[in-house]
């Protein structure tokens, strides 16, 4: 919705509203809703001025109707509009823009919504500034002027249409009257703004709106004491507030307290006589008073100008005739024009008053102004709203339903601003209670003057209320719908002779009229009486008083503190429920016996709850991987919606890159995941087994001191060979003399020697999984004769063997000669030398290797071997780059093949 | 204009051997109820509660950590922003409180340096089976300059309050910023100016 319409319709010739944003004014603590337009004019002698039109408004402003100017900024050379951060918070993307305005002479701060349309607000307002060009002369506002001298505005419906003058010891008082242990849980957080209190306090009352005692001080008004209200507002302290809502009456009772509900138009007159019959007739003094009056001044001047002496005169006046058993304390004084509301509460009761609004809606010429319409005041007094409307409606008798629609005008647009901004401000029907008073200017029909005043004299008031306008509306719902009025046991209050009791004696000899009443809405309520006051004889109308009892939501403490306590627990539970929470099959998993290069897989399954969830296997502190080397978890991470379910493996695979340590026990098959929700919880899971050591990744030179098949040692022995250090010889020391090359390597080779140098293809295609595992378990078992007479094909055998090559913790050619072998590598002599060094069980491999290499050459007709296919296959299985597990790059993968081909066509 | 629901928020842990009671005592003080039948923590659990300490609302977040032997290597790494620790221990088993020492030496390594810790006596309730005097478990936090509490979270005893009491100790050394309204004098507002329509 484009604001700057409704703008637009405000302005002047040549004014053009470019952009409008609806905004917040900060202003200390307090937060009040503007709209700020940017407004253009064009000059006569071309060039353009612009100045920020800031507008109080109604809701979302729609036409000229919703808004009312409240202050001009002119965009001058000092005029700045920036951006600033908000103190020391840091920037949430999507928060609130923050703007500062800057003059000369003022300085504003503005929460302006996210989004670009504040950003498009902000570059034409940066557009519009004058710039320091000292060519273009200087911004001169003449175009503002009209809006210097006209007054005219409509009453700005806002907080702070009061003077803000505080005359004595006000604030102290005001602690005084703090009530013990109000504040719950913590008495004093309540009346810190930055803090989002109230979570666990209740609604702060805003005490200090009582002024200072009536009887004991001057006119005070203060309108800063809403500001002690606000609050951060949280989702959380939403969802409380509602529930205490809900759940008021677990922790309230009803009490009665007696109001005071009077009206008076004074006809334009100061106070001549003593209030008191008309205020303090009763023998009870009333907890509360509402008083209102209606034209209280007549004068051209209070029509265009604020200000009048009639407000003091005659607020002195009601509060010198209060009920003289009572102190009471002034909540709030609004006036509009002529129509003014008083509030006053018993002094005990001002610490049970809050949340208080003033609004004042003028219906009267151009539907604007403040000659006829209504003001209100709206608060909280203990747990119950209550809004107390003082009108006066349209005259003359035929205008009833001018009236009727003075009344929906005030309904309509009366709206009074909430503490949180963020909420739509109230209107009279939202509150527990309503009071209605005023000159509400029903006349009686039909019948003639003297029928009337005949029926008057015979007090035959129930027939001639038959005739009253304002029961019939009501009847036909035109009007006041849902309201109630007492029975009219009194005579007409409207019109007399002024100082007399006398009917109207003047020309226009007005018929008598039931002008001045008093309806009520809501619960609990019971009228006590319902008068006029003919001792009262200083205007035309008499005063009419309505004495009720209301029954008041009254918080018991203990009580609410429990309900409080158990809407917070609720919130808690609620959000622990939303803590993403899994069950898992299986939390322990077993891997018994895991041999070399065999799959071994556990799966379980993630049962998720009623939270959606992620879950990932996240790494345990000072580790690189979420699991050792050898275990895998498939998938490792995903995200399950409520009640899903997810099967997770745990993959165990021994290959030789880890098969070693496990064999030495520098490694074991345990270990712990961490199965890690998002903003929840984490599991741990255990992984345990054993692995059988085997001749695949163990170091030759153990395997040849390993006269028994690996299988038939105990972890104890493979551990210990295991850690053997390499360069070891045959000093004799060892208790079994070791064998010249591993038994393992003997075993394959000569099965290939015997079953397969004539094999087309071999080494180059590949074997069977099955029979891999089959060739180990021989392997290391020993059961030689099984690997003989089982079908076994050759190129799994020939596959096996250059696996356990690959296998080998250390190559045949070891790293350290890796280098040497390279450089020489072309220079056969030089190479001879290179093995030469080699520790002995890797010469002796190396050579034992090379001969069965040339004996499958010499067969090479039938299997296809030449040199260089087996110096590739082989060159990079012996020579082995010391610097990890990166492929040889081609130069050195040539240079290694070249090395072993050397030994492939000479013979040793 | 944040919207912001607590004012502050505190993590905490719980520590201890396996079965002295951890998860109960979180349980007795988050839902305020008991379960007889154990089953061993295998992982981190949190649970968190509002409370209310001098005015500001704090959530809790209190994490239950496993207790068994073979975890305490993984455990140990989620001392790291602990604001306030517990070390519960199991009045009718010695081991439990022999530990203690090894649970402190744990939380000087791994937890920083400046997190508040309280040691807590569990299952007070169970007084016939009592194997650690009151008076060890006050003599070795108070060694190590601690509060103590026994504690029951079958029977309800000290839950709360100890829970209070660490929120307490740790608010006490959290600095708040006090917002400046709360000095705010009423009484010297002379009104809103500077605002008001400068035309008129």
């Amino acid at each position: 919705m484009d604001q700057s319409v409704a703008i637009q319709e405000t302005l002047a010739e040549g004014e053009y509203c470019i952009i409008a944003v609806q905004g917040v004014l900060c202003e200390g603590d307090s937060r009040q809703s503007r709209l700020l337009g940017l407004i253009r004019y064009r000059l006569e002698h071309g060039g353009q001025e612009h100045a920020l039109f800031l507008y109080t408004h109604r809701r979302m402003a729609i036409t000229g109707d919703d808004v009312s100017l409240d202050q001009i900024v002119p965009v001058s050379r000092d005029f700045t509009l920036e951006e600033v951060s908000p103190g020391g918070e840091l920037y949430v993307l999507g928060s609130d823009v923050t703007v500062q305005l800057d003059t000369a002479e003022l300085n504003l701060i503005f929460h302006l919504p996210f989004g670009s349309h504040t950003r498009m607000f902000l570059q034409e307002v940066a557009r519009a500034c004058p710039g320091f060009d000292p060519a273009t002369p200087d911004p001169e506002f003449q175009w503002l002027s009209r809006y210097r001298c006209t007054q005219q505005e409509p009453p700005l419906p806002c907080w702070n249409s009061a003077s803000g003058i505080r005359i004595g010891g006000g604030g102290s008082h005001f602690d005084d009257l703090r009530p013990n242990g109000k504040g719950l849980l913590v008495d004093q957080s309540s009346r810190g703004q930055d803090k989002p209190e109230n979570l666990l306090t209740r609604q702060t009352k805003s005490k200090s709106e009582i002024t200072d005692m009536v009887r004991s001080s001057t006119i005070t008004v203060s309108d800063k004491a809403h500001i002690l209200t606000m609050q951060k507002f949280g989702l959380r302290d939403t969802i409380v507030k509602s529930r205490l809502v809900q759940k008021e009456e677990d922790y309230t009772y009803i009490q009665n307290f007696r109001f005071f509900v009077g009206t008076y138009n004074v006809n334009g007159q100061s106070p001549k006589e003593c209030l008191q019959p008309w205020l303090s007739h009763g023998i009870q003094a009333p907890d509360v008073y509402c008083v209102g009056f209606q034209e209280l001044d007549l004068s051209k001047e209070a029509f265009f100008f604020h200000d009048t002496p009639k407000e003091e005169e005659w607020f002195k006046a009601v509060s010198e005739s209060l009920h003289p058993d009572a102190k009471y304390a002034k909540v709030k004084l609004i006036r509009l024009v002529g129509i003014m509301l008083l509030l006053y509460v018993k002094e005990e009761h001002a610490a049970h008053i809050s949340e208080v609004g003033a609004e004042t809606v003028g219906t009267g010429i151009m539907g604007r102004m403040g000659n006829k319409g209504g003001v209100a005041i709206r608060f909280q007094f203990h747990n119950t709203s209550i809004c107390v409307v003082n009108s006066h409606l349209a005259a003359h008798t035929e205008e009833y339903e001018r009236r009727n629609q003075d009344y929906k005008d005030i309904c309509s647009r009366m709206q009074f601003c909430q503490v949180d901004p963020s909420l739509p401000p109230l209107t009279i029907s939202k509150h527990d209670v309503i009071l209605w008073l005023g000159d509400l200017n029903y006349r009686i029909e039909e019948l003639d003057v003297e029928k009337v005043k005949k029926l008057i004299e015979e007090k035959d008031f129930q027939t001639l209320y038959a005739y009253d306008q304002l029961k019939t509306q009501v009847a036909a719902k035109a009007v006041f719908e849902g309201f109630t009025e007492g029975e009219l046991t009194f005579q007409p209050t409207y019109k007399y002779d002024t100082g007399s009791d006398e009917w109207d004696t003047s020309e226009k000899c007005r018929a008598p009229a039931w002008c001045d009443r008093i309806l009520w809405k809501g619960k609990n309520i019971t009228q006590l009486s319902y008068q006029s006051h003919m001792a009262l004889k200083t205007s035309d109308h008499k005063p009419v008083s309505s004495v009720f009892d209301i029954g008041v939501r009254v918080v018991k403490e203990e009580l609410y503190r429990k309900t409080l306590e158990e809407i917070v627990r609720s919130l808690d539970k609620m959000e622990n429920a939303n803590i993403p929470s899994v069950s898992l099959s299986k939390r322990e998993f077993h891997f018994q016996n895991v041999k070399y290069m065999q799959l071994r897989v556990e799966s379980f399954t993630i049962h998720n709850g009623q939270v959606p969830c992620q879950f990932e296997f996240i790494n345990k502190p000072d580790e690189e991987s979420y699991c050792k080397q050898w275990l895998n978890a498939n998938p490792s991470k995903g995200f399950l919606l409520p009640d899903a379910a997810m099967d997770i493996e745990l993959q165990v695979f021994v290959n030789k890159t880890t098969a070693t340590k496990l064999s030495s026990g520098e490694d074991k098959i345990e270990d712990i995941l961490v199965l890690h929700l998002d903003r929840g919880k984490d599991y741990f899971l255990s992984v345990s087994g054993n692995y059988l050591p085997s001749c695949f990744g163990t170091p030759i030179h153990t395997l040849c001191y390993m006269r028994d098949p690996v299988s038939d040692l105990s972890l104890e022995t493979v551990r210990e060979l295991t850690l053997m250090p390499l360069g070891i010889e045959d000093d004799g020391s060892h208790l079994e003399k070791p064998m010249k090359i591993p038994k393992e390597l003997w075993i394959m080779v000569d099965y290939l020697y015997r079953n397969a140098v004539q094999q087309e293809d071999l080494f180059q295609q590949p074997g069977l999984r099955l029979e891999f595992e089959h060739i180990r378990d021989c392997l290391d078992t020993g059961m030689i004769d099984t690997l003989s007479n089982s079908p076994t094909s050759n190129h799994s055998v020939a596959e096996a063997l250059l696996l356990f090559l690959e296998s080998l913790p250390e190559p045949v050619i070891c790293y350290s000669a890796y280098h040497n072998c390279l450089e020489c590598s072309g220079n056969y002599t030089a190479s001879k030398q290179v093995i030469s060094t080699l520790p002995t069980f890797h010469k002796n491999v190396f050579h034992y290797l090379m001969e069965f290499l040339q004996e499958l050459l010499k067969n090479s007709a039938k299997n296809h071997l030449d040199e260089n296919i087996l110096a590739s296959i082989f060159g990079s299985l012996l020579l082995r780059n010391p610097a990890g597990h990166q492929k040889l790059e081609m130069v050195e993968k040539k240079k290694a093949q070249e090395f072993i081909h050397q030994f492939l066509c000479n013979s040793p | 204009m944040a919207k912001k629901t607590y004012d502050l928020l505190f993590k905490l842990l719980l520590i201890g051997d396996s079965g002295v009671g951890k998860t109960c005592v979180l349980f007795r003080f988050s839902d305020d109820a008991f379960n007889t039948t154990f089953i061993s923590t295998i992982g981190i659990d949190f649970k968190i509660k509002t409370v209310e300490l001098q005015g500001k609302k704090i959530k809790l977040q209190i994490w239950d950590t496993a207790g068994q032997e073979r975890f305490h290597t993984i455990t140990t790494s989620y001392y790291r922003g602990a604001m306030g620790i517990m070390l519960v221990y199991d009045i009718t088993n010695g081991k439990s409180f022999e530990n203690i020492s090894k649970w402190l030496r744990n939380i000087d390594e791994h937890a920083n340096e400046d997190v508040e810790r309280m040691l807590l006596g569990n299952k007070c309730d169970m007084d016939d089976k009592r194997v650690v005097p009151r008076g060890k478990g006050e003599q070795i936090a108070r060694e190590h300059g601690i509060r103590f509490f026994e504690t029951s979270a079958k029977a309800n005893i000290n839950i709360e309050k100890a829970f209070l009491t660490l929120a307490e100790d740790i608010l006490r050394k959290t600095p708040v910023k006090e917002p400046n309204s709360e000095n705010v004098d009423i009484s010297s507002g002379g009104g809103v100016t500077g605002w008001k329509s400068k035309c008129c």
